[in-house]
């Protein structure tokens, strides 16, 4: 399904996008993902693309909002069965969209008595209900326990993906668009980027979009020279091998994003000199910080530039403290070039 | 665990004098009902001629203006809550003004308008609508009475339903009236009946704008007055205890109905 919605109130937000499966949008908070969502809902004015001139009460759309909205006087079923046709049979209806959603048990009791994994479910139940052609999904995490929100998350996109129902949910977390079918980016009230999350966390397009995805290193530098569908990259006074985009040439000033978690680590007595190839990239470094993060370790690191490194556990280097001499490695495939901004410098953060 | 257990039990007893002042306030409102148990003389208690028509009088009507209050009112809350304009503040400055005039001149301002000689009166006495001295000029009195109580009450409670539920309501498909009857109404139930039962106690109780427009007949507090002037507190007490029981079952019929669920 194709989505194509501007709205000027009460943020000015263009967006247009394909949602296919389950559709994650990313991005940070106040970029009007709450709105266009709304909006699609028919519950903002704005023009657009399906549904569009539709009164939200004739739009066959499924909207759970942050936090669900469960009906508080009405028990769960009533609130399943807030969509169907007063008679008989409507609560055997209700019924059985529970059963399908794994929460039949909880038919009778009311909403405050419900689990926030528990409560999205009865939510979906009752937007099913009314057999919407899209569902929009709005911070589908944000109220769910962080200790199964990923388990409870992944049986919910299961469940939503069995019933075959495009959907779209928007979020602050990529985390969940790492588990979507397609995702896209909205970065300054646009959508930047979108594809499989395999495809745009490969390929941020710029450094907004690559923080957005949990690129934690971006540099600039310049296109030095094209070879092999390589591109070496001058910064600093080192040289990085990248992947080449197709828009690369020469001489072009380029954003460079490397995963912290694509780091990798050698630990050497002597000071060892930068090296790279197209097989790989060795910085020489000095760690300037080590912190524990969870079951990994942070690392902070200076030399002819600065990186922040993400050990997983009983890797390469975990042992080390601050001021240790390091070999930090980088497969050239996970050195991702975009084009820089008109204004460099903002990147070096 | 032990210690935010301590720093909570030193949050909730953090002010003493909460409960003694609370009681204080109790004691101070219900002392001149205490008062009442003493100063009425149980022996000689009994009623006087035309006590128990104007409880009649005062039960029936009010519960005649009650669904008129009611059934105008909770529009015009509705709509205060939820509609935003230029000139709101005029309107909630007129909705203010019969509660800001005092009841005497209130019942004057309706004598002028509805009386005999008033521009409303004289076109509604040609079919045959009397507001002097006549029933319809009590319920008249009262509705100008508790109307606005009804009117502030119920705002307040329509303002308080969250409006995300009408809005989801509306992605369920319903229509903007059943987004009204389904949840608005239902979510507003506490403070539409603590509405409803302030406006049932005022119009009960009122007796300046009632003085003026509808002397006859007789509710109970005229009826306490002319009590009062005629025979003395003799008369004025039994008729006082009368005039809790007939009053005091609907108020607390509304907050212990509404606090169940699903009466709408």
């Amino acid at each position: 399904m194709e989505i194509a919605y501007r709205l000027d109130r009460p943020l000015p937000i263009e967006a247009r996008l394909t949602v296919a499966g389950f559709t994650v949008l990313a991005g940070a908070s106040g970029e009007g993902k709450t709105s266009l969502l709304k909006a699609i809902a028919g519950l903002l004015p704005a023009e657009g693309e399906p549904f569009g001139g539709l009164p939200p009460q004739r739009r066959p759309v499924g909207y759970l909002p942050q936090g669900y909205a469960l009906f508080p006087h009405l028990l769960a079923w009533e609130n399943v069965a807030f969509a169907l046709p007063r008679g008989r049979g409507r609560r055997e209806r209700a019924l059985a969209l529970m059963a399908r959603l794994g929460v039949a048990g909880l038919a009778e009791r009311l909403p405050q008595a419900l689990s926030g994994g528990q409560q999205q479910r009865v939510a979906l139940a009752r937007a099913l209900a009314r057999d919407p052609e899209l569902l929009l999904l709005d911070e589908p995490t944000s109220a769910l326990d962080p200790a199964t929100r990923d388990a409870v998350l992944g049986e919910l996109i299961e469940e939503i993906r069995r019933i075959g129902l495009p959907t779209l949910a928007v979020t602050h977390d990529v985390h969940l668009a790492a588990m979507a079918d397609r995702m896209a980016l909205l970065v300054g009230r646009r959508i930047v980027q979108q594809g499989t999350p395999r495809q745009v966390f490969a390929a941020p397009v710029d450094s907004r979009a690559a923080r957005l995805l949990g690129y934690r290193n971006l540099l600039t530098g310049t296109v030095d020279s094209l070879a092999a569908g390589f591109a070496l990259v001058a910064l600093d006074g080192l040289r990085l091998a990248a992947p080449a985009p197709p828009w690369a040439a020469r001489g072009m000033r380029v954003g460079i994003a490397i995963r912290s978690e694509d780091i990798s680590l050698v630990e050497t007595g002597a000071a060892p000199a930068d090296a790279n190839a197209l097989e790989r990239i060795a910085l020489a470094l000095t760690l300037t910080e080590v912190r524990e993060e969870g079951l990994a370790l942070r690392l902070a690191a200076h030399g002819s530039v600065a990186l922040d490194i993400l050990l997983p556990r009983g890797a390469a280097g975990s042992g080390l403290s601050a001021g240790a001499r390091v070999l930090a490695l980088i497969r050239p495939e996970h050195v991702h070039l975009f084009r820089a901004e008109i204004v460099p410098g903002i990147m070096h953060g | 665990m032990s210690a935010a257990r301590a720093s909570f039990r030193t949050r909730a007893g953090g002010f003493p004098a909460a409960p003694v002042l609370g009681l204080l306030a109790l004691l101070f409102l219900t002392a001149p009902f205490a008062a009442l148990a003493f100063a009425t003389e149980w022996r000689r208690f009994h009623f006087i001629s035309g006590d128990f028509d104007a409880a009649f009088v005062s039960v029936a009507l009010s519960l005649l203006a009650l669904p008129i209050i009611a059934a105008f009112g909770t529009p015009l809350a509705w709509w205060l809550a939820r509609r935003e304009f230029r000139w709101k503040w005029l309107i909630d400055a007129a909705v203010l003004l019969p509660l800001l005039t005092p009841p005497l001149a209130l019942g004057i301002l309706l004598a002028s308008l509805y009386g005999p000689y008033g521009p409303a009166g004289a076109l509604l006495e040609r079919v045959g609508l009397v507001l002097t001295n006549t029933a319809p000029a009590f319920v008249l009195a009262q509705i100008y009475g508790a109307m606005p109580y009804y009117v502030i009450t119920a705002r307040a409670a329509f303002e308080s339903v969250p409006r995300e539920l009408e809005d989801l309501a509306l992605t369920l498909g319903k229509e903007r009236w059943q987004v009204f009857l389904e949840v608005s109404l239902p979510l507003a139930r506490l403070g539409l009946a603590a509405g409803l039962a302030l406006a049932w106690v005022r119009a009960l109780g009122e007796f300046g704008i009632v003085l003026i427009t509808a002397y006859f007949p007789h509710g109970i507090p005229v009826k306490l007055w002319v009590n009062l002037e005629d025979t003395g507190l003799s008369a004025v007490y039994p008729l006082l205890w009368l005039f809790f029981l007939v009053a005091m079952p609907l108020p607390l019929w509304l907050g212990m109905v509404s606090r169940r669920r699903g009466i709408f």
